[in-house]
Parts: structure tokens; C-alpha cells; sequence
């Protein structure tokens, strides 16, 4: 019995051994990232795990270049602008979804008045600035608003607001389409094997699939870090993104493997709640600016792959002022600021996210920084959602957060921290009616110049209100095999699997 | 057989023990703070569009109420809708279950295939080189971390040998064989030093007792004697420790599903427990608990077929 069961063991290892690895099919590329999709109904997901696969499987009216600052035709292939701003004709393409049947005008108002009206809608509050959505013929769509909005043609580049078939969607009915959706993108999902991958195939119908050299995309969930590396390193995967910091230095010396660091829209910056005590004078905000390193802050956290942030809006992005104040490190005239301003002893309560790795680093560092010019920061470490919830309540002094961008416009975001609705300007409770006015305005402003000049203003005003502490920017880290070209990802998160060549 | 009679009315003890669960997970996912419409509308949640998802959800009826229409879901075959997935709960259950299944039967396999031997060997020459080595052994790979071992494993076996792949769930019957060889081993390294033990110890009491005694006086061989009377009555406490382990393995199975991707329960569970995702916890929750009663039953049976002695 004994030697019975050694053997069965040794016969059994080597069984297993000798079975090799299916041989993956010819131009299928595998990318193993950290989580799964959730659903592909695209009004239902507001998660960037979702968005990045959209892309692929669904087109929109209107899209985002490479470098995520021009808008670009997509369904439509051109459109106009009402003198007045409201009214929005667009011209349809012809363009076929994934089964075949053509987009028409009327699978676009389907789409728009989804996301506007459907109560499991998570984009409603984006889209009511859209009055009416018509379908002149099957080739003219036309969209009224309620009030201009110089930020309307990049919301329709959300994947969000991609354009699905109508017909797929009764036919299948909403649940069944979520898992098994009809667009009209590069690929279509053949499945969806939840927790595990999702499968999506070229799509032969789709109006530019001449450009398309791959057969199909593997999304594989991998969720562990480690894994994720080591699985590219083998041969296993073609790519694999969110290469942690701490691992760029070394995989950028396996010649099997190129490292990208795509430019993102990423900015880590440090919330400031403006109705607690001296948190509300300037001069202390200004002194937490100067008692911030940054540079050490990116050394250790981002291994120096990270960039010192001037502004609200990220480096590279539409408006970007370049110039916008930069506050050196100055621990000295932190104190100064804080002696001016009168105050002394300053105790903070700084919200951590427990078990956020980058979180607790970053924690440690400025409460070492702060203590420096006397003020104490006292760490209080909860779980991420209920993190959250104390922010949104206001319950804290400072706390580290971070934001991304899903449209190209700044007045998504800038409405988000600095235009006063109803989430306290990005839960820091910033008051600045001048701020508000100007926000107000140059989301209607149609002149370019104009309103490239406003948006430079509110960098300005921000930073010398210091809203909150910028502290970096950081690109996308992705890796690939050396036999894949073409695999880009521009800063809204879109990758170009339809430009993406495996040798 | 009415020995076995006990199997039919187990059942009807399950009950209470699966409503106190569910009461218990219910009431414990509400008590903690955070809010699932907000984990769901991510950062650019405004407090209307929260309040709309939380009424489309029914989050904003009385707790009573909510666990009221948790168990008439259930009696109607449903665990509730996913905020996150947005599909019945029992759907994303029914995809995970399977794996976590395998893994932890794959692991428990080859945990015995592992323990059996050893305790054997271990037992049959106590005192002896092979017996301290083979304590020693086991007690190494009871203080291995499972995370820092999967990743040796990984690093040996997949990226140095090139035998298994680093990670994966595999499509077919073979592949899924292959694929989880590795984390079935990882589990099953800590979990045989553990068994090793523990048979160990039962072993080397059994062979002291009287009835070894008088059958070496009948002159019966060392051979029928280990085999036919020791072994099965060591075993009895080494299947009871298993059952237990084999309870803590389904709840514990998350960090070898996310070290080797494999799209297990545990995977789901955590992620659920992080976006508040009520009803998925709730129903997985419930799954590993029916789970953990049905292997107990399972050893009890076993206990009863190895002991003629035993009533239950």
C-alpha cells in the first residue's frame, strides 16, 4: 500500500508534467489584468476595469485620439454645431454591429436616451443637459440641449455612452445582453467566463476591421501582482498591466519584455477639508504646500516614475497650464506661514486606507514631513469604504486620494473640485464664489482661446487657494512581450487593441 | 442500516444552525460602515444618484423588511440581486463554485496521498532517522505562510521547470488537471504536516493497545495487523481533524484563488465583502456554511462505517 501510493503519486506528477501547454492560437492576444469585468451593459459599470474592455466591443458617436486630447470621428462622421451651441446635428456613418444589421440613427437616440432616462442608468446626472434625441433618418441624428455645453462632444466619447444595438436588446432582453452585448467595435465578446477571462473576437462587420491584425483578445483576471509578472515572464501572457512600481527597474532588463509607461491622467493629490479650524486660512494650506516634499514622496512611492503635480488638471491633458505655481519645499516658511496665520500645536486627522499599501507609504512619509514644522498628523487607518464615507461626511482633516479621467474636457473634473455642486467641491468643503462663476462660465464659453485662457485662470486661483495639495502624476504601467507592437494606451485608459500587431 | 438512519434527519437539525447564519451575516454586512451605491457609482457619485440606487436596490426599506425578502428569495430559489453584477446572486455562484470544489478536494487528495505514507513510515520506525526526519519535515511545512510558498512553487515548478503554468483555471478536464496541480500542492503541503501528525500520534497509541497484543500472540502477521485492526481505528480522529481543517480550507481558499487567478468562491467573496455587494456575501456565505455541515456529515459517515462501535 505504501509504495502503491508513492508511485501513483510520482506517475501522476509526471503525467501532469508532460501534458504542455495548449499552444495559444495565432494572433490571439492574452492581457492579464487585476480584475474582472462586472457587466456589458455599458450604462451599468462606472469601474475603469469596464470602460477599458468597452472600448473594443463598443464604438461611440465621437472618440478620443492617442494622445487623449483631440476628439475624433467615430460613428459619426461629422457633425455640426447650432449658432446658439444647443443644437447638435450629427452624421452617421455606415457602419455594421457585430450580427450584421446596420447602426442606424435610431440605435444612437436608443442608446443616448438609455443612459439619460433608464433607472439603472449610473450616468443619469451626465446626460439630462440633453433635452431631446432624434432620429431625423436613418443617417441624421439630432441632439438638443437645455443649456450649451462646450463639454458635450467629449461626453459623447464616454464608452458609457457607446451606441448598442436596440434590436439585440429586446430580442435578448437586458440581462442576457449584459453578458452576451451586440456592438459595433474592433471585437465582440464571445465569452464571458466570470472571475476567469473574457474572450472577445475580431468583429468581421466593423467599419474599419481592414486596420484590425489581430484575431481575437483574452482579458484574463489575475489579481495577484506577483502572478500577473511572473505569468508574462513565462511566456504565458502576451501582456500584462499595472506593473507595480517596485517592479519596473527589473523587468525593464529582460530583453523578452518591453516596459510601457504610458501617460495617464492620474493625479494623487492630498484632500484638505476647508471647514475644519485654520484649515480654513489660506496661509495653512499654503504651509502644508511648503512643509510637502514631493520629490521624496515620488522616490519612494512611484520609484521616481511619478511627477511632481502643479495643477488640478494632469500633466499633457487638454488646458494644461504648465507653468502653474509650484511651491518648493520650504519647511522654513511653513513655519513662518503657520506663526503669520497664528497658529500652533496644529493636530490633523489624516484618513488612511488600511491595507493600501501606497496609502500607508505615503501616510508615513508626510506625517514624518509634517512634524517637521509642527503639526501632527494623526493617522487614522480604515477600510476603503468606510474611508469614503467619512470623507463625503466631512469627517476629517486631510486625506489622500486620487482621480482619473473619463472625457477629454476638463469640466467634468473641474466641475467635480472646484464648480460647488453638490459633492463640496471633492469632499473638501472649498468655498470661492469667484471660482464658481468662472467654472459656471467656461463650460459654456465656445471660443477656444477663450476658454483655454479661463481654465488657465482656475489653475491659477485654485493653486493659490490651495483647494488641496497636488502632489504627482503617474503614467499606465504596462508590460509586453517583445513580438507585440502597436499596444498603446492613451491617457483616458483606451487601448489600441485595434492598432495592436502579434508577431 | 439504521446505523445510517442518521443522515436523513440531519438535515432538519441544519435548519436553525442556516437560519442563526444567515440572521448573523445579514445583520454583520449592515452593522459595518460603508455604503454599496456609492462603491458601485464610484467617485463621481452625487448624493441623488445614490439614493435612487439605493431605493432601486431596496436598501432604503426597514432591515427587518430587507431580511424578509432575503429568505422569501431564497424559498423561491434566488439569493437576491448583485449591486455590482447585477445578476442573482445564485449565477455567480453556480460559475464559482466548481473551482473552489476542486481545489480544495484536489488539495485534500493529495494531502492524504502525502500524510498516509509518511505517517506509516514515521510510526512503523519510531525513534528511528526516518521518523525524526519525517517530524521534522512536518513541522516545517506547518510554519510555511501559503502566499510565500505559492509564489516558491510558482517560481520552481513553472518559471525555472517549465512543468505547470504559473496560473489559470484551464478549458478542459485535462488542462483543469494540470492547472491546478500546483495550488492543490501548495495547500496540501501544510495540510499533510498537519495530518502527518496527528496520524502519527493516533498511530503509535493504537499499536500500544491491548488488541495488538493478543493478535501477536494469535501469531497474525505485523502486515494484517497494522493494516486491518490500527489503520482504521487511527484513522478515525485523523478524518474528524480533517473535516474541520477541510471547513477552514473552503472559507480560507482566497488567498490561493488570487496568488493562482483560479475564479473561485473565495475570489468572489472578498471583492463583495469590499464593494458591500450584501446579497453576494450573503448567499456565498451561506454556500460555504451548507458546505462545512455537509462535509461533517460526511465524516460522521465515514466514522460510523470504519468503527462498528460507534452510534450516532
Amino acid at each position: 500500500m505504501n509504495k502503491r501510493f508513492r508511485m501513483a503519486a510520482a506517475g501522476l506528477m509526471l503525467a501532469l508534467g508532460l501534458v504542455s501547454e495548449m499552444a495559444q492560437a495565432a494572433g490571439v492576444l492574452t492581457i492579464g489584468r487585476r480584475e474582472d469585468s462586472t457587466t456589458f451593459d455599458p450604462i451599468k459599470s462606472a469601474q475603469n476595469a469596464d470602460n477599458w474592455v468597452f472600448s473594443n466591443v463598443f464604438d461611440v458617436l465621437i472618440r478620443v485620439d492617442n494622445t487623449g486630447t483631440k476628439l475624433l470621428p467615430g460613428l459619426a462622421e461629422s457633425w455640426t454645431i447650432s449658432a446658439d451651441g444647443k443644437v447638435y446635428t450629427l452624421k452617421l456613418r455606415d457602419a455594421k454591429f457585430s450580427d450584421g444589421t446596420p447602426v442606424t440613427a435610431a440605435d444612437a437616440v436608443f442608446s443616448l436616451t438609455r443612459i439619460r432616462d433608464h433607472e439603472g442608468s449610473l450616468w443619469r446626472d451626465s446626460y439630462t443637459i440633453m433635452d431631446t434625441v432624434v432620429a431625423k433618418d436613418p443617417r441624421t441624428l439630432v441632439i438638443t440641449l437645455k443649456t450649451p455645453s462646450a463639454a458635450f462632444l467629449s461626453q459623447l466619447a464616454l464608452p458609457n455612452a457607446s451606441v448598442i444595438s436596440q434590436k439585440a436588446v429586446a430580442k435578448q432582453g437586458e440581462e442576457n445582453f449584459a453578458e452576451h452585448p451586440v456592438g459595433s467595435g474592433a471585437f465582440s465578446v464571445k465569452e464571458w467566463l466570470r472571475g476567469e477571462k473574457v474572450r472577445l473576437v475580431k468583429n468581421p462587420y466593423y467599419w474599419e476591421a481592414a486596420k484590425v491584425s489581430l484575431d481575437g483578445v483574452d482579458w484574463l483576471t489575475l489579481p495577484d501582482d506577483n502572478t500577473r509578472m511572473l505569468k508574462v515572464q513565462a511566456g504565458e501572457l502576451d501582456a500584462a498591466l499595472f506593473v507595480p512600481f517596485s517592479r519596473i527597474a527589473s523587468l525593464k532588463k529582460d530583453a523578452r519584455l518591453v516596459v510601457l509607461l504610458d501617460r495617464s491622467t492620474r493625479e494623487d493629490h492630498l484632500l484638505i477639508n476647508h471647514t475644519r479650524g485654520p484649515l480654513g486660512k489660506v496661509e495653512v494650506r499654503q504651509a502644508l504646500d511648503f512643509a510637502i516634499d514631493k520629490k521624496a514622496i515620488i522616490d519612494t512611492v512611484t520609484f521616481g516614475y511619478g511627477k511632481a503635480a502643479n495643477s488640478y488638471i494632469p500633466e499633457g491633458a487638454l488646458y494644461y497650464h504648465a507653468d502653474n505655481l509650484r511651491r518648493p519645499y520650504d519647511p522654513q516658511k511653513a513655519k513662518q506661514l503657520l506663526a503669520a496665520a497664528g497658529v500652533k500645536n496644529l493636530t490633523l486627522n489624516y484618513i488612511v486606507n488600511a491595507g493600501d499599501e501606497v496609502d500607508e507609504q505615503i501616510a508615513v512619509l508626510l506625517q514624518q514631513q509634517l512634524s517637521k514644522v509642527g503639526i501632527t498628523a494623526k493617522l487614522q487607518k480604515v477600510d476603503p469604504s468606510q474611508s469614503w464615507d467619512m470623507l463625503v461626511a466631512g469627517d476629517y482633516d486631510i486625506s489622500v486620494m486620487y482621480w482619473t479621467n473619463d472625457i477629454l474636457d476638463p469640466d467634468q473634473k473641474t466641475t467635480f473640485v472646484l464648480g460647488h455642486d453638490s459633492n463640496n467641491n471633492y469632499m473638501t468643503r472649498y468655498q470661492n464664489e469667484q471660482v464658481k462663476a468662472k467654472v459656471a462660465a467656461a463650460r459654456i464659453e465656445t471660443d477656444g482661446a477663450k476658454r483655454k485662457q479661463m481654465y488657465i485662470d482656475l489653475q491659477k486661483m485654485a493653486k493659490a487657494d490651495v483647494h488641496w495639495v497636488d502632489l504627482y502624476y503617474s503614467p499606465y504601467r504596462n508590460v509586453t512581450r517583445t513580438n507585440i507592437t502597436g499596444f498603446h494606451q492613451n491617457p483616458l485608459g483606451r487601448f489600441t487593441l485595434e492598432e495592436t500587431v502579434k508577431k | 442500516m439504521h446505523r445510517y438512519l442518521f443522515v436523513l434527519w440531519r438535515p432538519v437539525q441544519l435548519l436553525p444552525v442556516l437560519f442563526g447564519i444567515s440572521v448573523l451575516v445579514f445583520a454583520m454586512m449592515r452593522a459595518i460602515p460603508g455604503d454599496p451605491a456609492r462603491m458601485l457609482l464610484g467617485v463621481r457619485s452625487t448624493p441623488e444618484a445614490i439614493a435612487r440606487i439605493r431605493a432601486q436596490f431596496g436598501l432604503d426599506e426597514p432591515l427587518w423588511l430587507q431580511y424578509v425578502y432575503f429568505v422569501r428569495n431564497l424559498m423561491h430559489g434566488e439569493m437576491g440581486k448583485s449591486i455590482i453584477y447585477r445578476v442573482d446572486t445564485l449565477k455567480l455562484v453556480d460559475a464559482r463554485l466548481p473551482p473552489t470544489v476542486l481545489l480544495v478536494a484536489g488539495s485534500v487528495l493529495l494531502a492524504v496521498m502525502i500524510a498516509l505514507p509518511l505517517a506509516t513510515g514515521a510510526a512503523r520506525h519510531r525513534g528511528r532517522v526516518l521518523d525524526h526526519l519525517i517530524r521534522l519535515v512536518s513541522t516545517i511545512g506547518l510554519g510555511l505562510p501559503a502566499f510565500w510558498l505559492a509564489i516558491m512553487v510558482i517560481l520552481l515548478f513553472s518559471v525555472s521547470l517549465g512543468w505547470f503554468p504559473v496560473s489559470g483555471y484551464g478549458s478542459d478536464w485535462l488542462e483543469r488537471l494540470h492547472h491546478l496541480f500546483l495550488p492543490c500542492l501548495t495547500v496540501a503541503l501544510a495540510l499533510s504536516a498537519v495530518l502527518t501528525r496527528n496520524l502519527r500520534a493516533s498511530l503509535l497509541t493504537e499499536l500500544q493497545s491491548d488488541y495488538v497484543t493478543a493478535a501477536r500472540a494469535r501469531g497474525a502477521s505485523e502486515n494484517r495487523i497494522f493494516w486491518r485492526h490500527v489503520m482504521p481505528n487511527s484513522l478515525i480522529p485523523t478524518i474528524n481533524l480533517l473535516a474541520v481543517n477541510i471547513g477552514w480550507l473552503i472559507g480560507g481558499s482566497v488567498v490561493i484563488e488570487t496568488v493562482f487567478a483560479i475564479p473561485g468562491l473565495g475570489q468572489l467573496l472578498v471583492k463583495a465583502i469590499v464593494s458591500r455587494d450584501y446579497m453576494v456575501v450573503q448567499g456565498v456565505v451561506l454556500v460555504f456554511a451548507l458546505a462545512t455541515v455537509a462535509v461533517n456529515l460526511l465524516a460522521d459517515l465515514l466514522t460510523v462505517a470504519l468503527d462498528p462501535r460507534v452510534k450516532p
